[in-house]
């Protein structure tokens, strides 16, 4: 823990705003100061960093195996993602070009930009359990104004 | 020379409504990095979130479970115990907390957390009831209905119905006549699927370009939009059969070739 000779150094520029009378106490520090203290402490590692993880050569090759492998398979889920996300865009490319050659209005269309494209407010993000009433049923399209 | 058949058709997914399954390969892991984690952490410091002398500080005090201290002319089997602040610094540091009135026993399965939702609405004014996870498995996945879209909540789910005609299960897909061109193929499939499943169903179209292109062999050209049901229902006007499925059920229901082409379309 902070020493509190070496908290008084810190802090003894810091003043309290509001001038408070405490109990006199010849022994203890002044509150405030108790506060800052505390505070401190729970920044510092002193007393309360764990002892050195020691790991014997059988368990060191155990973490090693287990490391690598998660790296293997994080590899792997990368590599299968970046594959997909690439034949994704082959096939969008092909059919975009597809439809040039088949109907050049189509084409025109598919492609014309989509100013303020947004997502919808009412996408859910994914929670860890659903809600209550977990699909909103009574949806009727809005009224066209007169 | 004859114009060529464009068809346009509606890849319509439910998106998950929870997070994922995690695979047990991936939760020993996370657990095994819990554990280190645990042992390598610093003390609680409890004197900083606890006052002296106050209620609060007793019932957590009581709460805990301290080791044994060091002892002279004792001899500690698994070496002799190193404590700081009330933790054995050789080991991670459990902090327990106090029990409150309502809490409930929180089952470690993560599978299904909740009770039915009959005896859970009964309480639903009370506000000091426990808080208490709804069941990521639902009443639907019991049934197995494939109509419902409260099943496979972790899971994508995408429409497919089935054709008259040969049988056969595909996404709801249209016809592009002359006269609806200058609509466009997203406009053309989403007005495709509200007449054959009523309006009463809020999506929102990914993009107006499409994702794929199927080539069928008698001259049908299939362009493939990329579409999310946000809220309301499909209702199939005409009794058509349609279901909702994930990607694996999709691969058992469909033709293979079929499959082989909008594979890469669907999320896992």
């Amino acid at each position: 823990m902070y020493t509190s000779r070496a908290a008084i150094r810190v802090v003894s520029h810091v003043k309290p705003t509001q001038q408070v009378r405490y109990k006199r106490d010849k022994t203890g520090l002044n509150p405030q100061l108790e506060r800052i203290v505390s505070q401190l402490s729970v920044m510092s590692a002193g007393r309360k960093q764990p002892r050195l993880l020691k790991l014997c050569n059988e368990d060191y090759v155990k973490h090693k195996t287990v490391m690598k492998a998660w790296s293997h398979y994080r590899k792997a889920k990368i590599q299968e993602n970046e594959k997909l996300l690439q034949k994704q865009y082959e096939s969008m490319k092909e059919a975009v070009s597809e439809l040039q050659n088949l109907s050049p209005e189509l084409f025109e269309i598919a492609n014309e930009h989509q100013y303020g494209k947004r997502f919808p407010l009412e996408l859910r993000v994914p929670t860890e359990y659903p809600p209550r009433q977990i699909w909103f049923y009574d949806y009727f399209p809005k009224q066209e104004a007169k | 020379m004859t114009t060529p058949v464009i068809r346009s058709s509606l890849v319509l997914s439910r998106i998950p409504i929870v997070t994922p399954d995690v695979p047990a390969f991936e939760k020993a892991f996370y657990q095994y990095q819990e554990q280190l984690e645990r042992r390598l952490m610093w003390t609680f410091p409890k004197w900083y979130y606890f006052k002296k002398g106050t209620v609060a500080e007793r019932e957590f005090s009581k709460a805990q479970k301290y080791p044994i201290p060091n002892h002279r002319n004792v001899w500690f089997p698994k070496g002799v115990p190193d404590l700081k602040h009330g933790r054995d610094r050789r080991f991670k540091q459990d902090i327990i907390l106090p029990k409150k009135n309502n809490d409930v026993e929180v089952s470690t399965t993560t599978d299904d957390g909740g009770e039915s939702a009959a005896s859970e609405l009964q309480n639903l004014d009370d506000i000091g009831r426990p808080i208490k996870a709804n069941s990521r498995i639902t009443i639907f996945d019991e049934k197995n209905d494939q109509t419902s879209l409260e099943r496979k909540l972790p899971r994508t789910l995408y429409l497919l119905i089935k054709n008259n005609n040969n049988n056969e299960w595909t996404f709801p897909s249209f016809e592009v006549s002359n006269d609806q061109i200058n609509k466009g193929l997203h406009n053309i499939a989403e007005e495709g699927l509200r007449n054959i499943g009523g309006d009463k169903i809020n999506t929102w179209t990914v993009s107006n370009t499409p994702a794929a292109l199927i080539k069928h062999n008698n001259g049908i050209n299939e362009f493939l939009i990329k579409s999310h049901i946000i809220a309301g229902k499909f209702n199939p006007t005409n009794k058509n059969e349609y279901k909702w499925l994930t990607k694996e059920e999709i691969q058992d229901i469909v033709s293979d070739e079929y499959y082989s082409k909008i594979n890469h379309l669907l999320s896992q």
